[in-house]
């Protein structure tokens, strides 16, 4: 158990974060080459002022049509993203983990707070995937690949929490916590999940074309 | 007459408490009574403090050489093994804030327990398996 320990907490969290950042550089490259090959014009239309007008517009819960069309989906989601990066980052036990192995001395979350979005986090996923059980216009769209990625996501959280609530042997549910979350991480850029790197481009995308070629908004 | 009697009784009381404190002196400053990894220089700990009997553990571990644990520190700010830092505080040289760029007492903790155990695979590694709830 050692040493599955010791080779998940070690060679395989770089392994791990490898494919994150060579994956994420081949996805946005290969997308890069792929757009200015197959919609090379709409390069051309790219403009700085409308893509941030647009990103900063939708970073704004109800601000736009589409968010206020779906209320329940609107606060899901910005709680879900938000509570996601705070427990990643600023979890106390991942504090601890940047300052025991790489020396950082950083603001973390109190423990309780960072336990109490960790079951936000959950509760959002459990909405996620209720959704695409009962609404017959996301079921219809709803693949294989979409359970995939909530999976991936939901599995650190649900072992993070067995972890710090001690319930299981301690070892075991770290070493699967930590196995979660570098699944999770590696295939960022292979799955659904990679929205998190093309979201901002997508968004760009959309602003410029309503812009600067439709001269309206895109909210 | 009266004082004298006092004086009497409380004379061999007194030699009896002398005595036990001057046997239990060493007691105190030994480890032996230590259950947890002193905690007492953080402000306000997050987490329940790690269990760790000191003798119990060394006995376990095999451990005789104080310096394993209590090393010292080099000319060049390494860990010295060579001479013990024994009978000093942790906290005397790692402190909880270190102005001198000094390792910080939880980080040296950390160091110190989990990097032993994960290379002997013996011991406890993951965060629950210290701090137990």
């Amino acid at each position: 158990m050692h040493e599955l320990y010791n080779f998940v907490s070690g060679p395989l969290a770089w392994v791990a974060g490898a494919f994150f950042v060579l994956g994420s550089i081949y996805r946005l490259v290969s997308m890069y080459i792929l757009a200015k090959r197959k919609d090379g014009s709409s390069l051309e239309y790219m403009s700085l002022h409308y893509s941030l007008r647009s990103i900063i517009r939708w970073l704004i819960p109800f601000s736009t049509m589409g968010w206020k069309a779906d209320p329940l989906m609107t606060v899901t989601t910005f709680a879900f993203h938000i509570c996601f990066i705070a427990v990643a980052v600023f979890l106390s036990g991942h504090v601890v983990v940047w300052n025991t192995a790489f020396g950082f001395d950083m603001w973390s979350l109190p423990t309780q707070a960072g336990d109490i979005i960790s079951f936000v986090v959950i509760a959002a996923c459990a909405i996620f995937a209720l959704r695409r059980f009962m609404l017959p216009h996301v079921k219809n769209v709803t693949k294989p690949k979409d359970w995939f990625a909530l999976t991936l996501v939901v599995l650190p959280f649900l072992t993070g929490v067995l972890a710090y609530h001690q319930m299981g042997p301690s070892l075991l549910m770290t070493t699967l916590h930590i196995l979660s979350g570098e699944l999770l991480l590696a295939l960022i850029p292979f799955t659904r999940l990679s929205h998190a790197l093309f979201t901002v481009f997508t968004r760009a995308y959309m602003g410029s074309e309503f812009g600067a070629v439709r001269h309206t908004r895109d909210w | 007459m009266h004082k004298k009697k006092l004086t009497r009784t409380l004379a061999p009381l007194a030699a009896i408490i002398a005595v036990m404190l001057i046997y239990m002196a060493p007691m105190a400053f030994s480890q032996e009574d230590m259950v947890v990894v002193p905690t007492s220089d953080f402000n306000a700990p997050e987490r329940p403090a790690a269990m760790f009997k000191h003798d119990a553990h060394n006995e376990l571990a095999g451990l005789e050489d104080c310096v394993v644990c209590h090393h010292g520190k080099t000319d060049a700010g390494l860990i010295d093994l060579e001479n013990s830092s024994d009978g000093e505080s942790c906290s005397s040289c790692h402190p909880v804030k270190p102005e001198n760029g000094a390792t910080p007492l939880m980080r040296a903790y950390h160091l110190q327990c989990t990097t032993c155990h994960a290379d002997a695979l013996k011991g406890p590694v993951a965060c629950g398996e210290c701090h137990k709830k």
